[in-house]
């Protein structure tokens, strides 16, 4: 697949909120407003395509050299939360007040289906070095835009007189169910028939 | 009513403003019944064309919608079926509808529209997402072969819409040069009799002199005596509902216009790539006249409650969706673009707000409404 | 918030999934079937009980990792939790193929999902490790995994009964374990067994909880 063939179905077609169902817990939860979503999803960006070149890594010389697949849970696990942490430690080194402004929990990134979730998706896909720095980079997109739409779809709902029952993250959930459906406009037929016509 | 979230780096400009007011207002009982109204026209053509089941899913559609939002709303005391919004969604839900489908397909939209995506936020003015569009990608999605169940017209031996044999032809790879209708003239597309003499009669008498000829199909597209969803057909009795719309300054003309000169653009420049006839081949006219194309720029696209609320918001709106409509109609394999696209612009809709809003410094959110 | 503090706390009153809103994800992405809720929930308790317990069998040796210090507590947690989905993953790969290429990327996700449960369920516990302190945690822990496979079996009876209009389970014996249901299976609402359905039920049901929650707590005034 070539990259913008990635690129194009990790953000649209494959969205990892919206289609594969992951990263749910950080975007209808955290209440933040849109820049601390700008900065979400730099820091999920940044972890997923690390990460992904990290299993990439061990699943080529690791895990299939040594036909260890069955310790692929616990070593991605292991590399995501150790890949977050680092990532934590050097970001309160380098810049603490973009930390403290845009209020980034990494802790709650790492352990978070979203990132273990892409690295399995790309684990399993056979892809080179470069095409997994691409899916992470392309899944964390994808995250970006479903948080951006679903925060300013918050932000619009905070202001209206909804159902007690349904408001805050019931309604939120909803309305990501409904961007779902939306988002099924992307698929795949639409996808290649879309590289063919060109 | 919301208190300021401490975790919010900025106050939302929409808090502020008198955003929700507005959308009450415009969103009032006498405009809704306009549209509902100037609704009627096309819907009775649909009937008038595919006869009584047409009617059935019409009534289904309307009477789906008006009980659902009667009984959500006797759940909060009080009884909005009044303010004709539910009209609206259950006919334009009607319309969209292909006239052979099951009758549990326009209820079970009509209900979804109603009850998920308009009264679970809150009712009229709250939703982000048009009610009759939510409902129908549903049924679109539910039930997708029931909705190509096109109904031949009166009259006429096909059971196929336009777009959908054009892609028939397109996809078997020997589509011939000329143009679209050409092309489905060549496929034996049955165009109806009227068709065949009101075409032949201006080009004896009027286009011969000219030295130029309409094909066969021009007749049947501008008036609209094609299959295809019930009140989408006829394109010149929705311009004249939507005429009196924007006359009455129910609807703004600048975002219908947009959308559709902004589709055209794009289909008549690069429309033509993805079936391999070249640049500026695209066939808009064709592609203006099929579909929910009109129906969707002039009654949903310009739904006050799911549009920006500035009017450079709207045409930045607009001009996205006939991009989008664009693509998905020309490459993808969903229907006819519109209602996904249309969707799609619900959803960018409150981002879109969110930077064209003028922003309003103040100490923390305003109680509104 | 705070942790459940009786066993049924879990189940209803403080259920992971519709009140506390954690572990969403596989909620609505394993919910198409009845079957995959099912082995999902197993899978998620199983490997929650085994963490539990290894946690407070660690701490009542005193061994480094068992809540001596944040770091090695957290890392201790990673690896049990991952080796225990690992093992479970083998196990269902094994004995259920067809289950477990159902489940897909979902079965390594319970490692995630456990170790968030797990932080509820033993927290507040810094009692020394006893009999007693052992059975609390791992009353805690099934409570909430009770919870979950609670959740996700309603979730997914909806789903896959408006959406598919089956009811898939055990195969045991002959009965080849899809139940079709009467009239819907003849034309059920697909559109219930993709991504936004499985968001759309997700929400309703947390609605739902809070209006028990609500009607519950006017009765108790």
């Amino acid at each position: 697949m070539s990259l913008l063939g990635i690129i194009l179905t990790f953000s649209l077609v494959d969205n990892i909120v919206l289609s594969r169902l992951l990263g749910i817990c950080p975007c209808v939860g955290s209440p933040g407003g849109m820049r601390a979503t700008a900065g979400t999803s730099a820091a999920t960006a940044l972890l997923m395509s690390l990460s992904a070149l990290a299993a990439w890594a061990l699943e080529s010389f690791l895990l299939r050299p040594l036909g260890l697949e069955f310790l692929r849970t616990p070593a991605f696990v292991l590399a995501v939360a150790g890949l977050a942490g680092l990532l934590d430690v050097v970001a309160r080194r380098a810049v603490p007040q973009l930390l403290r402004a845009a209020g980034i929990p990494l802790a709650g990134i790492a352990v978070n289906c979203a990132t273990l979730g892409v690295v399995l998706i790309a684990a399993k896909g056979g892809f080179t070095a470069l095409q997994s720095l691409v899916v992470g980079l392309a899944a964390g997109g994808g995250f970006f835009i479903a948080l951006t739409l679903l925060t300013a779809i918050r932000e619009r709902l905070e202001v209206e007189k909804v159902p007690e029952w349904l408001r805050g993250l019931p309604l939120h959930l909803i309305s990501a169910g409904l961007l779902a459906y939306a988002f099924m406009a992307f698929d795949r037929a639409f996808l290649s028939r879309l590289f063919q016509g060109w | 009513m919301a208190e300021p979230h401490p975790d919010v780096a900025s106050p939302p400009a929409l808090a502020v403003s008198p955003a929700p007011h507005l959308r009450g207002l415009v969103s009032s009982a006498r405009l809704n019944w306009s549209v509902a109204c100037c609704l009627l026209p096309a819907a009775a053509w649909g009937v008038f064309l595919f006869g009584l089941p047409a009617l059935r899913v019409l009534g289904m559609a309307a009477g789906v919608s008006l009980l659902a939002e009667l009984i959500t709303s006797l759940a909060w005391g009080r009884i909005t079926v009044r303010d004709g919004s539910a009209m609206v969604t259950g006919l334009l839900v009607g319309m969209l509808m292909p006239p052979g489908v099951p009758l549990y397909v326009p209820a079970a939209a009509s209900a979804f529209g109603i009850m998920v995506v308009k009264q679970s936020f809150g009712g009229l003015g709250r939703n982000w997402m048009n009610p009759a569009l939510g409902g129908v990608v549903f049924a679109l999605f539910s039930w997708s072969d029931s909705m190509s169940r096109w109904l031949p017209v009166r009259g006429a031996g096909s059971a196929v819409a336009p777009l959908a044999a054009l892609r028939d032809a397109f996809a078997g790879g020997k589509a011939g040069s000329g143009g679209l209708l050409a092309v489905l003239g060549a496929h034996g597309y049955p165009w109806s009799a009227t068709d065949g003499r009101v075409v032949t009669w201006v080009n004896d008498h009027v286009l011969s002199l000219l030295g130029a000829s309409l094909p066969r199909g021009v007749f049947d597209m501008l008036v609209g005596t094609v299959p295809g969803g019930i009140g989408e057909i006829s394109v010149p009795l929705l311009l004249i509902g939507a005429a009196y719309l924007i006359v009455r300054r129910v609807i703004r003309w600048q975002v219908p216009v947009t959308y559709l000169v902004t589709f055209c653009v794009a289909a008549q420049l690069f429309g033509g790539l993805p079936m391999g006839r070249g640049w500026l081949a695209g066939g808009v006219l064709f592609q203006l006249f099929s579909g929910s194309l009109v129906l969707g720029a002039f009654f949903m696209a310009t739904d006050p409650v799911t549009s920006p609320l500035t009017l450079r918001g709207n045409l930045i709106l607009a001009a996205s969706l006939g991009v989008l409509t664009f693509f998905l109609r020309y490459f993808g394999t969903l229907g006819d673009g519109v209602p996904l696209a249309i969707l799609l612009g619900n959803a960018v809709a409150p981002l879109i707000d969110r930077f064209t809003q003028p922003r309003v410094r103040s100490a923390g959110k305003g109680v509104i409404g | 918030m705070n942790g459940p503090s009786t066993r049924s706390g879990g189940l209803f009153r403080n259920n992971p999934v519709a009140v506390m809103l954690v572990g969403l994800c596989p909620a609505a992405a394993v919910t198409g079937r009845v079957i995959d809720a099912l082995w999902m929930s197993a899978g998620l308790i199983l490997v929650l009980l085994l963490t539990r317990l290894s946690l407070e069998i660690l701490k009542a040796f005193s061994f480094p990792g068992s809540g001596t210090g944040h770091m090695t507590d957290w890392l201790s947690l990673l690896f049990l939790a991952s080796c225990f989905t690992a093992s479970f993953e083998l196990v269902l790969g094994a004995f259920a193929p067809d289950e477990s290429a159902g489940l897909g990327i979902y079965a390594p996700l319970i490692a995630v999902n456990c170790i968030v449960l797990d932080r509820l369920a033993g927290r507040g516990s810094q009692e020394p490790a006893g009999p007693g302190e052992i059975g609390r945690s791992l009353g805690q822990a099934s409570g909430l995994g009770a919870g979950f496979a609670l959740s996700l079996i309603v979730i997914s009876l909806i789903r896959e009964t408006l959406g598919s209009g089956t009811i898939t389970l055990f195969p045991i014996g002959s009965f080849g374990g899809t139940i079709a249901v009467g009239g819907i299976s003849l034309a059920p609402a697909r559109a219930l067994v993709y991504a936004g359905g499985g968001l759309l039920c997700l929400g309703y049901l947390a609605g739902a909880a809070r209006l028990v929650r609500r009607v519950k707590g006017a009765e108790r005034a």
